[in-house]
């Protein structure tokens, strides 16, 4: 039971209080969409790496529109990340409707749950082994998907839990009852209603996985991603870096609002006060 | 009806049993997730820790056990990296708390206005989501001898500030940028369920704002605080980005020697050296998990107390 605003508590309304736990924060937020931010900016200037971003110049982008060498690891990761995308969301809403039927959920949740306790590169170091050395298997896109989905799916399933948790079984019960048949059910009665977190669960596995380093630098094989491509230009061809901001901006500038646009109307209820 | 009574119901008629279980039961599918999960998550992990006891002669692997790969580990340089490691992600999980700490007590109890907590919340996402390479990289030309700092440093007459890059201090700034939202999250929505009304009690009965802290917030908040301190301490165990384009090369931490062991081909010492960041992740999240169930008994008697 939440008291709300009515009640106002010392602690909270003394000043002091409120100003340093929220001026430390916001601070910190600052400074990290500053290298967005100057990012961005940077990209159009001539000397990139330099304080100061005059004088200006479209160069970068014009290069990178001629350049072709990003355009392989920009389909291959749009192609990977709508493919854990759609994996995430099916997995994610078969397995969460299956383990919230179990009585003892724990066990299966706790499982699913296991790759946010281990680092990126460790999974990506360990499946490499696995696949590439004791199976013996040739590593591509397919293994850097499937190193996606094992990051993101946690997220994925979590989503569809949560959603369920706030789910009445009695119209399951009373659908059937009523004669539906299982396809029925879920199109009729659930799908609706769950549809936000299947969205969402589609959501987390497209933006985890074009997003992603770690894992998909030991499972690509031969072939390349856009973080990968972003990582090799930055650790070890300082030249291309500039295209490199101009090509960071784009997608940032395209994803930003998608990923504001969800969240903001994603978080509203739970971080409204009545 | 749950899976269970549905796989008894199923029973009972033995010639619906098989296909209402096949659709109603659930129990296949999660059987084939779980082991695949298991499959593709800790065997490989396990078969990880068998391969740090090969060692590697040329460019082969050589699959005989041995304990030299580990002697190697410890022998070598790496173990200072290993403990620089362990002091880098420890500081930084622990500056991150320092200040996430209050933020989200803020966001919680002390933001008064829903428009801005939405905002707050949906900006600590965003970058959860966003490749880490640029973000960076572009340090390099904030922090650098001819950055943004120094620029206006030099306006103001200060002599350029070499070690605002490719320094411990700049590993550790662009990690604490990095990870700041994965500690804020878990301690923001623990303190959610933290009752207001318990902390207007405990001020009825004369607790001042310290007293409160110490004794009602803390020990409530104390699993969203575990699980903030182990989603910072994972990530940062590994990191290989941060110290490899703001540390130079004087900053290496053991992502960066798993990312270089596994270049040369070296698979033992790349897995040993994983196998070892699994370890002390392990051993701390261990501890985090005593000091959980320690304070069990406090919280505990707050839920008494609620009844």
């Amino acid at each position: 039971m939440r008291a709300g605003a009515a009640t106002d508590i010392a602690w909270q309304t003394r000043p002091i209080w409120r100003r340093l736990g929220m001026s430390s924060g916001l601070a910190v937020l600052a400074l990290a969409y500053l290298p967005i931010v100057w990012l961005m900016v940077m990209s159009f200037s001539a000397r990139p790496l330099s304080g100061v971003p005059y004088p200006l110049t479209l160069e970068w982008y014009l290069r990178m529109a001629a350049d072709t060498r990003w355009r392989a690891p920009m389909v291959s990761s749009i192609v990977i990340a709508v493919l854990v995308g759609i994996a995430c969301a099916l997995i994610g809403t078969f397995v969460g409707r299956g383990v919230m039927r179990l009585k003892r959920p724990g066990w299966v949740l706790g499982t699913a749950l296991l790759p946010l306790f281990v680092p990126g590169l460790t999974i990506g170091a360990a499946l490499f082994l696995f696949l590439r050395l004791d199976l013996g298997l040739r590593l591509g896109p397919w293994s850097v998907a499937l190193g996606h989905v094992l990051w993101a799916l946690p997220f994925a399933l979590l989503l569809v839990v949560v959603m369920l948790t706030r789910f009445d079984r009695r119209l399951i019960d009373a659908a059937r009852d009523l004669g539906a048949s299982p396809y029925q059910v879920f199109w009729l009665v659930e799908w609706p209603l769950l549809r936000p977190a299947i969205i969402g669960a589609a959501m987390f596995g497209f933006f985890l996985s074009f997003s992603e380093l770690p894992r998909s630098l030991f499972l690509r094989g031969t072939s390349t991603t856009m973080p990968i491509f972003q990582w090799a230009q930055a650790s070890d061809h300082q030249s291309y870096v500039p295209i490199s901001f101009a090509l960071a901006t784009i997608i940032v500038v395209v994803t930003i609002p998608l990923l504001a646009v969800f969240f903001f109307i994603a978080f509203r209820p739970a971080a409204s006060r009545s | 009806m749950t899976a269970v009574a549905a796989l008894e119901a199923g029973r009972a008629v033995p010639g619906r049993s098989r296909v209402r279980r096949l659709i109603d039961g659930y129990g296949w599918l999660l059987t084939l997730f779980t082991a695949a999960w298991a499959m593709l998550l800790l065997l490989p992990l396990f078969l990880m820790f068998v391969y740090s006891f090969f060692t590697t002669s040329g460019f082969e692997t050589d699959y005989s056990f041995s304990l030299e790969t580990w002697h190697t580990l410890f022998e070598s340089g790496r173990w200072r990296i290993g403990t620089r490691t362990l002091g880098v992600a420890v500081t930084v999980t622990a500056i991150i708390f320092v200040l996430a700490f209050p933020f989200a007590l803020w966001l919680s109890k002390g933001c008064r206005s829903n428009g801005a907590r939405t905002l707050i919340l949906t900006l600590l996402t965003i970058p959860f989501f966003l490749e880490t390479t640029s973000r960076t990289v572009i340090w390099r030309a904030i922090l650098g001898t001819e950055g943004v700092v120094n620029t206006l440093l030099g306006g103001v007459g200060i002599e350029p500030q070499a070690w605002l890059l490719y320094s411990g201090f700049a590993v550790n700034f662009g990690m604490v940028l990095l990870y700041f939202p994965s500690m804020v999250f878990p301690i923001f929505m623990s303190l959610e369920l933290v009752d207001d009304q318990l902390v207007g009690a405990a001020e009825d009965l004369g607790a001042s704002p310290l007293q409160i802290l110490r004794l009602v917030i803390l020990p409530l908040a104390l699993p969203g605080i575990v699980a903030g301190i182990i989603f910072t301490l994972v990530p940062t165990m590994a990191e290989f980005v941060v110290p490899q384009l703001l540390g130079g090369f004087n900053v290496n931490l053991l992502g960066n020697s798993i990312n270089s062991a596994l270049s040369a081909l070296k698979y033992p010492m790349a897995a040993a050296l994983s196998a070892f960041v699994m370890a002390v992740l392990v051993i701390l999240m261990g501890l985090l998990f005593i000091v959980l169930r320690r304070s069990r008994t406090i919280m505990n008697t707050f839920a008494e107390i609620r009844q």
